[in-house]
């Protein structure tokens, strides 16, 4: 189902889309956005390519700040900061991504079930999605990560599930208003399977709720994958990620603070840069919406 | 839930010991070692001169480690801050010196018979306890008991094998005659370690009175305790200062700030990073302390691909550990040989330092037959400050011989736990200076506590050491020694990369500190020489 | 809506027995079973089945959750692995620290984050509206540890030096501002953007205009007449914003090394101290529900049409 969120050129006419993302693309703050995620997204992918050394070479002393032939001095081992900066973003990228897109996948699948059958379905569905939302997610994180041990499969998982049930509450809800129309009743008129109305009329008509949770989701899984390794729960060493940059080099922040403050700032204007999309998403399909309704 | 069995063994007793000393590592501390050094050595001087000693004064020393298993007891001292409270309220018998030989403390004189299977131990004259009571021959015999208690034994037991505590025979009020079933060269080293002090007749440890320069008057746990100048204290004139306050602090940052800011006066242990942050104010100075501390990989000799000794040999010519020191003790360290027991007077000085040396170590390990290159995982654990960093600089040297390391990173109190392997194929360790004989009994023979190498099953090696263990003349012991040191500087599985520097701060009005090789920090809490200057 | 209110108790308490559920069969999973973990190289057959024995580990799993769960009811949440103290005995210098550190964050932020929020209100689309709208999504995007390592950066002893970085025991009270202000930033923005929207809500309702024709003043109107009817749906957030304080606390204890729970969650995962971490989480899930069940209570009693329909 991992479909689900790219899937915005649906089969079935669309009958009332002026296009989520163009209405988007309209306000300023998506543009500022998309630039600063760009630019992350760019460093991140491109970083590995141009390092001047390997990620895991000695180039200076532990903490040395200025140090020839490093531009922002070594860490705390005297690897190049610059280097491991270069290389530790594609890392979090990819298990935010990866999170995110299972999570607000799974998310819609369970939403849409549970708006479309109602019923017992429903309540058992909702109330298992209670007992999910009850746990904060990095707690829940937290715990799984201690008692199996950190590793990039249950990040990825833990993340995803705690994600589950908050886009699951918002794809029933969607979805509750979706099947009234007529083209859900006529659907049902004719006799289409069930699973074929979910997946041909409902999901392609709650698209605009889901694209804004994706970057919401985007956005926090960011934040507790980036936490996680912060907290030495995430990747290990002596793997390059932002997170765990924090976490190694934070006791040498008052000699070397740029070991600290390259990752730092990274993950600010990402984290910054996603949300002025998801912004500028949820101000696009609040726009749309009304003017559907009124 | 419940308390745990009581009963046990020393055996047992030392792991005890040992685990509960690994909670300060987790904060990153430098893990104090257990036992304390032994042997000539050198040292360089630090503490600074300022005249003459002035007396007086509440001297505030923040301590690494501490938590709410703290515990003031005489002979079960765990976590660096008992160690350090140990110091300051218990004398032993004898004392490692700062250069790491042993030297009478509260004893007058300790001799052995001829083969070494009775000693005889004779007290100073006028020493006495914190309650004004003089330290006789009851003491001492209560003291050994209380550590020798089969029922009970303390940590110490386990260094002196076939001492029988009801053998222990008072001549006079001095003299006490110590009975021992097989010979025991080592039984001064074991009476100079800090556990194994001298309490008196009916001690109590909520109320602990010793033979200290200092004398107890509160105690928080887990925060903190006070002591007062012992009038009484034997070495003449000391201690210095009236009162000394010993501070818990788990974690290094808390403990730099607050010598920063003058919430105390010493601290022991400043990590590396933050030398710079010390140094650079004009009010404080670091001492930095040669040790003997090691903290060695293991190579399980009988696990693959161990078990060759060709791929011991390589990996130990990967080791570039002039990097090892710059990298993972940010050059605070010297330069390992592959041997340990630095102290030790047997120590071979003369063997040739192994360098690295990429090539030979390829071909030895095509030898081997592992021409195509290598995988093995190397699992270590934040079980003392450098060890991990010590793996990753590893894991980066040994990929230019083909060999690739993966690291397993373990909890450090799960670390020795056979759940999660150990003795594991490849790892490290961290251990504090001591003799040869005694380090072997600790981590190489059979059934030692910490046998992760499992070398000891070498015969030749084990033949020699055998000997050298019952020979009481100090040279023949010490040629059997090296015998067993050639075998194992050539085959052995451990890579002794380096020993450790140990840093420590403290406020330039304090004065009276000196370095010592035992690996515990501030010269072995020789807080009775310590003063500061008075307004 | 007394009815709702039981009901949603009623499903606060189901989810905690479903946590406690979680939590206990998440230390199943662990590799050997807690005896073995306590007694780590100690372990010997002997003592091993010794252990087991007090500790009821022969009994079936079942068994041993009723046995745990009614502990924990009466508040007997097991003995540390590390320290072996009673956990609850243990905790209690830690959640008073917490809570505290909690409380003086939250007092810092709801009253500037009101005033915020209801001066950009007034000021629709002016300057200042739109620079704190730009302020709120940029903070409300970081994530808080990230905010509070910028704040060290910047205030710390590596930038300014105006204030330490790490918490002390022996240290003076200037150590709590960077923990507060790292808090109180991170929980303001959704506040500031709730009171902003209540606020124009508000302004634009037939009742504060009739208000404005009766020709009272402005400042009277806002503050009289205004401003007590935003109070419901901000209330409302201001307790979505403590529980979220509740889970979020562990990274900022963490990154000032501040002794609460936070810190102690972390430092039992060190250890792997298994009844510690069950206690934690179980008080972080606890605090959770309970105060997102308060938010709950408090919207619905602000919000008069619930309060009508009852469902």
């Amino acid at each position: 189902m991992s479909g689900a969120s790219t899937n915005t050129s649906p089969k079935t006419p669309v009958r009332r889309r002026p296009g989520l993302l163009r209405t988007a693309w309209r306000f300023g703050r998506t543009k500022v956005g998309v630039a600063l995620t760009g630019l992350i997204v760019l460093i991140a992918v491109v970083g590995p390519f141009v390092a001047p050394y390997t990620p895991t070479e000695f180039v200076t002393k532990p903490f040395e700040a200025d140090a020839d032939g490093a531009l922002f001095g070594g860490d705390n081992r005297g690897r190049d900061v610059f280097t491991r900066f270069l290389w530790g973003g594609w890392t979090l990228l990819l298990l935010a991504g990866a999170s995110a897109g299972i999570g607000v996948a799974a998310g819609t699948v369970v939403g849409i079930i549970a708006g479309y059958r109602r019923g017992w379905v429903d309540d058992v569905l909702m109330r298992v999605n209670d007992v999910l939302l009850a746990f904060p997610q990095l707690i829940a994180a937290l715990l799984v990560m201690s008692i199996i041990g950190p590793k990039v499969w249950l990040i990825v998982a833990v993340i995803a599930v705690s994600h589950m049930p908050r886009v699951a509450r918002v794809i029933r809800e969607a979805t509750r208003k979706v099947i009234e129309q007529d083209y859900v009743k006529a659907a049902e008129a004719i006799g289409l399977p069930r699973w074929k109305i979910m997946a041909v009329e409902i999901l392609p008509n709650v698209t605009s709720p889901l694209l804004v949770e994706l970057g919401l989701r985007l956005t926090y899984s960011i934040g507790v994958v980036a936490v996680l390794g912060f907290l030495g729960m995430g990747l290990q060493p002596p793997t390059a990620d932002w997170g765990l940059m924090i976490n190694e080099n934070r006791q040498g922040i008052a000699v070397q603070p740029w070991a600290v403050a390259l990752p730092v700032a990274a993950i600010a204007v990402l984290t910054v840069g996603a949300n002025l999309i998801t912004d500028g998403l949820s101000r696009a399909a609040i726009g749309i919406d009304r003017g559907v309704e009124k | 839930m419940p308390s745990l069995p009581e009963e046990r063994t020393p055996f047992l007793k030392h792991l005890t010991s040992r685990r509960g000393l690994l909670k300060a590592s987790p904060a990153g501390a430098a893990v104090a070692p257990v036992l304390a050094a032994c042997g000539g050595g050198d040292s360089s001087s630090g503490g600074g001169d300022a005249g003459e000693p002035q007396y007086g004064g509440r001297l505030r020393v923040g301590v690494a480690g501490g938590g709410a298993s703290d515990t003031l007891d005489a002979h079960d001292p765990t976590d660096n801050v008992d160690i350090a409270r140990n110091y300051a309220l218990y004398a032993a018998l004898m004392r490692f010196a700062n250069d790491g030989t042993i030297e009478p403390y509260l004893a007058e004189s300790l001799e052995p018979n001829e083969d070494g299977t009775e000693w005889t131990l004779v007290l100073k004259e006028g020493l006495t306890f914190h309650d004004d009571s003089p330290v006789t021959s009851e003491a001492v015999v209560y003291s050994l008991k209380r550590i020798l208690d089969p029922e009970n034994p303390m940590r110490g037991a386990g260094d002196m094998p076939g001492v029988d505590p009801e053998k222990l025979e008072i001549v006079d009020d001095r003299t006490v005659i110590i009975h021992i079933d097989e010979p025991l060269v080592t039984l001064p080293e074991a009476l100079a370690e800090y556990y194994n002090c001298i309490v008196p007749v009916d001690y109590d440890p909520d109320s602990p009175i010793g033979a200290g320069p200092f004398k107890y008057s509160e105690f928080v746990v887990g925060e903190y305790s006070l002591f007062k100048r012992h009038e009484g204290f034997h070495m003449e004139g000391l201690p210095y200062v009236d009162e000394l306050e010993i501070i818990d602090f788990p974690e290094d940052d808390a403990r730099v700030n607050a010598l920063n800011s003058g919430n105390v006066d010493v601290i022991s242990q400043v990590p590396q990073a933050q030398v710079t942050i010390v140094e650079g104010d004009p009010n404080l100075s670091i001492m930095e302390s040669e040790t003997g501390m090691w903290l060695p990989f293991t190579m399980n000799v009988e696990e693959e691909p161990f078990d060759d000794v060709r791929v011991r040999q390589a990996f130990r010519l990967i080791v570039d550990r002039q990097e090892m020191i710059d990298q993972a003790l940010a050059g605070y360290g010297q330069v390992g040989n592959d041997m340990y027991a630095r102290m030790d007077p047997s120590y071979p000085e003369d063997f040739p330092q192994r360098e690295q040396d990429i090539e030979e170590a390829k071909r030895l390990l095509s030898e081997a037959g592992y021409e195509d290159g290598l995988d093995v995982e190397l699992v270590t654990s934040d079980i003392s400050a450098g060890v991990v960093a010590a793996a990753e600089v590893f894991q980066e040297q040994a990929r230019e011989a083909g060999v690739n390391v993966t690291l397993r990173r373990v909890n450090p109190s799960d670390y020795w736990n056979p759940e999660e392997g150990f003795p594991y194929p490849f790892g490290q360790d961290f251990w504090s200076a001591r003799n040869y004989i005694t380090q072997t009994a600790q981590g190489s023979v059979v059934g030692a506590p910490y046998n992760e190498t499992m070398w000891g099953e070498h015969e030749e090696w084990l033949e020699y050491l055998k000997e050298a263990r019952t020979t009481a003349d100090e040279d023949a012991r010490n040629e059997l020694i090296r015998k067993a040191q050639e075998i194992e500087y050539e085959e052995g599985g451990y890579i002794v990369w380096g020993f450790v520097n140990l840093l420590d701060a403290h406020s330039t009005r304090v004065h009276g500190l000196e370095p010592s090789v035992s690996g515990h920090p501030l010269g072995s809490y020789a807080f009775h020489t310590m003063w500061m200057e008075q307004d | 809506m007394t009815r709702l209110i039981v009901v949603r108790l009623f499903f606060g308490a189901l989810t905690l027995w479903a946590v406690s559920l979680v939590v206990f069969a998440a230390t199943q999973a662990l590799p050997g079973d807690a005896a073995q973990l306590i007694l780590g190289r100690d372990a010997t057959p002997e003592r091993l089945a010794a252990l087991r024995d007090q500790l009821n580990l022969h009994e079936p799993v079942a068994v041993q959750y009723m046995q745990w769960l009614q502990g924990v009811v009466q508040g007997d949440l097991g003995t540390s692995f590390s320290n072996r103290m009673p956990v609850g005995e243990y905790l209690a210098s830690p959640i008073r620290s917490s809570l505290t550190l909690m409380g003086l964050a939250a007092l810092v932020a709801t009253p500037l984050a009101l005033f915020i929020g209801a001066f950009s209100a007034l000021r629709r689309d002016r300057g200042f509206d739109h620079g704190a709208s730009m302020g709120t999504l940029v903070l409300a995007s970081i994530p808080e540890f990230v905010v509070g390592i910028l704040l060290i950066l910047l205030l710390g002893p590596g930038g300014l030096g105006l204030f330490p970085s790490v918490y002390a025991r022996e240290g003076g009270p200037e150590q709590w501002t960077l923990p507060v202000l790292t808090l109180a930033l991170a929980v303001a923005p959704p506040i500031i953007r709730m009171m902003r929207a209540t606020m124009i809500e508000v302004l634009e309702s037939e009742y504060v205009q009739q208000a404005r024709l009766k020709g009272l003043s402005e400042r009277t109107v806002l503050w009289r007449h205004a401003a007590p009817n935003a109070i419901g749906p901000v209330a409302q957030v201001v307790a979505l914003q403590l529980a979220w304080l509740a889970g979020g606390v562990v990274a900022i204890e963490f990154l000032f090394n501040f002794p609460g729970v936070g810190k102690v969650l972390m430092d039992a995962i060190e250890n792997r101290d298994v009844p510690l971490i069950q206690a934690v989480v179980l008080l972080i899930a606890g605090i959770y529900i309970l105060v997102n069940l308060l938010a709950d209570a408090i919207g619905l009693a602000a919000n008069p049409k619930v309060r009508v329909a009852n469902r």
